[in-house]
């Protein structure tokens, strides 16, 4: 009785194996197959990854997490001296800035009315903030504690107070994807301020500078001009901050983001009206 | 006493893995190298398991893994994926001859396999997920490799005894 028992169970460990192996490869190739589509497996998936792993991950990697805060916080104490000088130097120049723009904007909403116009093109779907990054290794990616319970949609555009951070990439239930600016991958058309030149801009890889990928007719920006959204491409409203020009060479140009990516605590989701 | 018996090497292998996961899935702006080192980590213990504890639960753990990945660093499922599973049915297949080899072959073959497997990952990025290939990102992959890859293969021997 005893070896035919062996046997069976050594057929049955064999058949468990070969089973497990050709299973995991068809699914791969299912999932790698449907990646790119909404599917509801994928979708699920992706609902898991940012609802559990997500919290189990930030929970392991704490230790890690504590001690960068550590060395966050001490380098902050050290430069406080330097940063208070420059902070007193900047109060001063704000406050002639201050008087001059209450100016302005009473002239402002006078030529409104004048013109009838209306304040701006933007409409606030939810002001979400920072759950965790990934924008380490391959994508510059982040997620957001608002999903799609939150009218937040794909595509939408995320802000802050300084100007375009990114687009929504990806939603669930109470979790959203936006990916960066900075991503090699994504492209904004985008016109300059000063001479309405149009091009469109994608991450340089260092994380840093925006490059242009293309620019409408070659005609190159000047330095130190400003560039915000064109609205043409109708994913990003028109007129969002997005940077100065930074560096022009022969075919293209440089853009230095206004948002400073490495201190992103909370986005607005906006998106045109 | 109990407890002991219970972590086995190749749990504590797959402790590590799951530690390296969460640490290079979560970017510390202060120290983005810290990141890409357990992201290194991870490899090289996934590929010390694959060389020294191969076991068909090794198929469903690179699914996991892989899948999160993929998902986590790039939002489509693709890249990380196959190169896991390539990496353990490639060894499967070369599982008698590399038996073979010396200790010293063995840990060279350790070190490619390391390095092609982070650049196949970036290769089917860039097929499958149109991600831009970025040669400043390996190279500084290259260099933590050579870094840490020693003192790591040192720890995993004596966890193994």
């Amino acid at each position: 009785m005893s070896p035919k028992f062996q046997i069976k169970v050594f057929q049955l460990s064999r058949f468990l194996k070969n089973f497990t192996i050709v299973s995991v490869i068809t699914f791969s190739f299912i999932l790698v197959f449907f990646s790119k589509t909404d599917y509801y497996v994928i979708y699920g998936i992706k609902n898991l990854s940012s609802s559990v792993v997500v919290p189990v991950t930030r929970f392991i990697s704490a230790p890690v997490n504590a001690f960068s805060n550590i060395v966050d916080e001490y380098n902050q104490f050290r430069s406080l001296k330097f940063e208070n000088k420059i902070l007193k130097e900047e109060i001063i120049r704000l406050k002639k800035w201050q008087t001059l723009a209450i100016q302005n904007s009473r002239e402002n909403k006078v030529l409104k009315k004048l013109l009838n116009a209306t304040d701006n093109n933007l409409i606030l779907i939810k002001t979400a903030s920072l759950i965790n990054r990934n924008d380490t290794i391959y994508s510059k990616l982040i997620n957001l504690n608002a999903g799609y319970e939150d009218k937040i949609k794909k595509n939408m555009s995320a802000i802050n107070e300084r100007g375009l951070v990114g687009k929504v990439i990806d939603t669930t239930a109470k979790n959203s994807r936006v990916i960066l600016l900075t991503d090699p991958n994504l492209s904004i058309s985008v016109k300059s301020i000063s001479d309405g030149i149009f091009s469109l801009l994608s991450g340089n890889g260092d994380g840093k500078y925006l490059v242009s990928s293309f620019v409408k007719e070659n005609k190159m920006p000047r330095l130190g001009d400003i560039v915000v959204t064109s609205g043409t491409a109708q994913i990003f409203p028109v007129d969002l901050l997005v940077g100065k020009v930074a560096k022009v060479e022969k075919n293209r140009f440089f853009v230095l983001p206004f948002v400073d990516f490495e201190n992103i605590d909370y986005l607005q989701i906006v998106t045109s009206k | 006493m109990e407890f002991s018996k219970f972590l086995t090497p190749s749990v504590k292998l797959n402790i590590i893995l799951t530690i390296s996961f969460s640490v290079s899935v979560n970017s510390f702006i202060l120290f983005p190298n810290v990141n890409n080192a357990f992201y290194i980590l991870f490899h090289l213990t996934f590929i010390y398991l694959i060389f020294y504890h191969y076991h068909y639960y090794l198929y469903v753990v690179a699914l996991v893994y892989g899948i999160l990945f993929d998902i986590l660093l790039l939002n489509y499922i693709g890249a990380h994926l196959i190169t896991f599973l390539s990496l353990l049915i490639l060894f499967a297949l070369l599982r008698k001859y590399l038996n073979n080899l010396s200790f010293y072959k063995i840990i060279f073959i350790y070190f490619i396999s390391l390095i092609i497997s982070l650049l196949f990952e970036q290769i089917i990025a860039n097929i499958i997920n149109d991600y831009k290939f970025n040669t400043l990102l390996i190279l500084n992959f290259i260099l933590i490799s050579l870094i840490i890859f020693i003192p790591t293969l040192f720890l995993f021997t004596k966890l193994d005894k």
